[in-house]
């Protein structure tokens, strides 16, 4: 068994009861397969920074999953032959998921800046 | 003393001395962290060098499959700075 983390992009126009059936079809596929769910994130709809599928715009789902390789295989087809599947994408996670780990966020970046201004005093010196 | 009006440019990848994942392990280097890549990526888009990023041979290797990782699933742009958020 191993954890996967896959990223798939509805297309926009698939809302309401219809993208719960989407999600829900697509965690069956899952549970036929014997994988394990760890964690189910609905980013919502967003828009793009490319054109995918010709939409602008698209709703990202991520799904974390423990499963054998034949797993992804399957789950891969199913959603290739989807037209209300624009874009997916599967990552191995080599360390499994650690739930517990916090979400990077704005923290980080205001960081950044700080130090970016601390360092430019310093090379005007 | 002369260098006051490049102060602005140099702003931008901010010069800093050594690998800022080295310095601080609490960073983790996620290709879903879009806010943390986005420092890492020029304003074409392109992925910043390591020479001038700073960072070490470890980490750049890292950031940049994370970037890629990124672009092939629609979170930041391949050809400008654009990201979901």
């Amino acid at each position: 068994m191993r954890t996967y983390e896959t990223i798939f992009i509805i297309r926009p126009q698939i809302a309401g009861d219809e993208y719960t059936a989407l999600l829900g079809k697509y965690k069956q596929i899952l549970a036929d397969e014997n994988a394990e769910i760890l964690r189910c994130q609905e980013w919502g709809t967003k828009r793009l920074p490319y054109i995918v599928k010709k939409q602008d715009q698209g709703t990202f789902v991520l799904i974390n999953f423990n499963a054998g390789n034949t797993v992804v295989k399957e789950f891969e087809r199913r959603m290739r032959i989807d037209d209300a599947i624009m874009q997916f994408q599967t990552v191995l996670l080599e360390n499994g998921l650690d739930l517990n780990a916090p979400e990077s966020a704005a923290q980080t970046a205001e960081d950044d800046l700080d130090e970016d201004d601390s360092e430019q005093d310093e090379e005007q010196d | 003393m002369g260098f006051d009006n490049k102060g602005v440019a140099r702003r931008r990848f901010g010069r800093r001395k050594g690998c800022r994942f080295c310095a601080d392990s609490e960073i983790k280097i996620d290709y879903k962290d879009v806010r943390t890549l986005k420092y890492f990526v020029s304003e074409r888009g392109k992925i910043v060098p390591r020479r001038i990023s700073g960072n070490c041979a470890i980490h750049q290797r890292k950031i940049t499959e994370a970037i890629k990782r990124a672009r092939n699933i629609a979170l930041i742009s391949f050809t400008s700075k654009r990201t979901i958020e």
